[in-house]
């Protein structure tokens, strides 16, 4: 079991900051959840007072339906990875794993058992006796890992564990980790500003802004169905267009903006290319339009030898959000207001260029 | 043209670092020459004594009880060191680790004692020594300088600097503060801690005012006030005093050319000669 409850947690770090404004969340048992948003925005916070490194200034912490607000960080069946490993440096690598058992009082043989194990889940059987300034960046957090594995804690807890690894690095820890999680079944809650790991390891997706919960859900739905605009212009890379709209906002996915003459049913207007981003399989075009920049994902073998040309944004595929940012279901009427919209500002922009 | 200019530019400077050098050094050879010296030669200007003679240390080992006197400086210093070392730790892990209520005013305040001159304290602590009945005990010359607000100062400095996950990983390992303390936060400090440790027992070493206020026996002090007994009104004995500063100055200089690398890293690290 590792269920965790969140009830009304605030957390002020002066008079003025409020870095969590009474958040609430339940985390089922086995789930991966990844809290994701941008720097600042209280996910590490959320976490640390999980772990119990920080008290909130109100609001309980639930672990299986037990308040563990005030329990020491070492008695909560939790165990925390780091961004900066945390390895104790005088300490070999077998020793960091061990440190925690030996607290616990664990008797010898049964540490030795545990730590053995451990260190061979995460492939570093060959490496107990040396210290961490003697491994690369990605076996050290494999230490730390394997020291998070070793207490076979309810709920494993990471703070951007992948952060200070290189690209190729951090790909085969994110198979690492994923391969871990499949094998133990355990609760995981991981921390990242990284969409690409927050979709490709999270089962369960909170996007937090300014200390809030912008959207809750699985990786699909938070990509598909984003409910406001901070979603939408987070999620995505690039992230969705967000466009102006009298009624409020318009969001199109970049690879969803086509190119006009296909004879596809949407909404067209013309487009002047601006720059042109090459990423090997795909190139994003920053375009502008009538209504204002916008990007285009295509794939590199489309060729444009025109700097004008027409795009089309396909009806069904457009999000549409009130004044408060807030999704609104599409509906005929809203498409329809929006190509009146669209042809008025399609006609202005005609008239200035005239 | 440019690489000559250059190279007479780096003789010179070169040249100059020696003779700073050389100035610095000789106080030192002149005490070491002139406790070979015999009464003769003393106030002459040789730089190497014509007839080299061990009869000024003879007679400094006959006047005084150097051994006795070497030992306790040893034990003072080495007191000393271990008291301020043990209470600037304990102070400096207290005021980076808790966030209580005026931590800021006790540390300013405690910064501030290091701006107070040892004259203007001097006469308090030696009343305070004196109530408690320890005049002439070695602890009189211990316990006044059991905490020195530099130690605490250097100390929170390095504890600052100190990573914050290691203490949250050791907390999520169920360690307690002193477990905390001792298992994770010193033993990667320790090239912090010898450092400091090093400076503390020079100065300890070379404490002269207050232990000469408070003992009373030779038997009882530290060399540096034996050292003091060879010049008096009447008569001033030079070479005997040379030996006597030799010796004083040999455990110091056996360390300094044991821990050489440490104890320059320590000058350089606190910033202070």
């Amino acid at each position: 079991m590792g269920a965790i409850t969140i009830q009304h947690i605030v957390k002020n770090f002066s008079r003025d900051i409020q870095v969590l404004k009474d958040l609430e969340l339940q985390i089922e048992d086995g789930s991966f959840t990844v809290l994701l948003g941008p720097s600042g925005c209280g996910k590490s916070t959320l976490l640390r007072i999980i772990a119990g490194l920080e008290t909130p200034t109100s609001g309980r912490v639930l672990l299986d339906g037990q308040d563990i607000t005030d329990t020491e960080p070492g008695q909560r069946q939790l165990a925390m990875v780091f961004q900066n490993y945390a390895l104790y440096p005088h300490m070999t690598a077998e020793q960091n794993v061990e440190y925690g058992l030996k607290i616990k009082k664990v008797p010898k043989e049964e540490r030795r058992r545990r730590v053995q194990d451990a260190l061979a889940m995460v492939e570093l059987g060959d490496q107990a006796q040396k210290r961490p300034a003697q491994m690369s960046g990605g076996q050290r957090q494999r230490v730390a890992l394997a020291r998070a594995l070793v207490k076979s804690p309810k709920v494993f807890l990471m703070d951007e564990p992948l952060s200070n690894l290189d690209a190729k690095l951090r790909n085969q820890m994110r198979v690492k980790i994923s391969q871990l999680y499949r094998q133990l079944g355990s609760t995981f809650l991981y921390v990242t500003h990284d969409q690409v790991e927050a979709m490709s390891m999270g089962t369960d997706i909170v996007i937090l802004n300014q200390g809030k919960i912008m959207q809750r859900g699985t990786p699909q739905q938070i990509y598909t169905d984003p409910q406001n605009t901070f979603v939408a212009g987070f999620i995505g890379s690039p992230p969705c267009n967000i466009l102006p709209w009298n009624r409020g906002s318009v969001a199109i996915r970049p690879e969803e903006v086509r190119t006009a003459g296909t004879g596809e049913p949407g909404l067209t207007m013309p487009a002047k290319i601006l720059s042109t981003e090459q990423l090997g399989d795909d190139s994003i075009y920053l375009l502008s339009t009538p209504l204002g920049q916008m990007k285009m994902k295509r794939p590199c073998n489309w060729q444009q030898q025109e700097e004008e040309i027409r795009i089309l944004l396909p009806a069904e595929k457009l999000y549409f959000f009130d004044e408060q940012g807030d999704r609104i279901p599409s509906t005929d009427t809203l498409r329809q207001d929006f190509s009146l919209y669209l042809g008025h500002c399609n006609m202005a922009s005609r008239a200035v260029a005239d | 043209m440019y690489t000559l200019r250059k190279k007479c530019g780096s003789i010179g400077k070169h040249g100059l670092l020696v003779l700073l050098s050389l100035l610095a050094v000789f106080p030192l050879y002149w005490m070491v020459v002139s406790s070979f010296k015999n009464q003769g030669e003393i106030f002459g200007t040789a730089f190497w004594p014509a007839a080299p003679t061990l009869e000024n240390y003879t007679y400094a080992f006959e006047q005084m009880p150097i051994s006795r006197m070497l030992l306790n400086s040893f034990i003072i210093a080495i007191a000393m060191t271990a008291l301020q070392l043990l209470t600037s730790i304990l102070a400096a892990y207290a005021l980076t680790r808790w966030q209580f209520k005026g931590r800021g005013i006790l540390y300013t305040m405690l910064t501030l004692t290091w701006l107070i001159p040892a004259q203007a304290t001097m006469i308090p602590n030696y009343i305070q020594v004196n109530e408690w009945g320890l005049q002439g005990n070695p602890l009189a010359i211990v316990l006044p300088f059991a905490a020195s607000a530099f130690a605490v100062i250097s100390m929170y400095q390095g504890f600052n600097q100190f990573p914050r996950a290691l203490i949250d990983a050791a907390r999520l390992d169920g360690a307690g503060e002193w477990q905390i303390l001792t298992r994770v936060v010193l033993p990667p400090m320790k090239a912090t801690i010898s450092s400091l440790g090093i400076l503390l027992f020079i100065n300890s070493w070379n404490e002269y005012l207050w232990p000469m206020l408070v003992t009373k026996k030779l038997e009882s002090a530290p060399i540096q006030i034996g050292i003091k007994s060879f010049v008096s009104s009447d008569v001033n004995m030079w070479g005997s005093l040379m030996a006597a500063t030799t010796i004083s100055c040999l455990p110091i200089l056996i360390i300094y050319i044991i821990l050489q690398r440490h104890i320059v890293d320590s000058f350089m690290k606190w910033g202070i000669k």
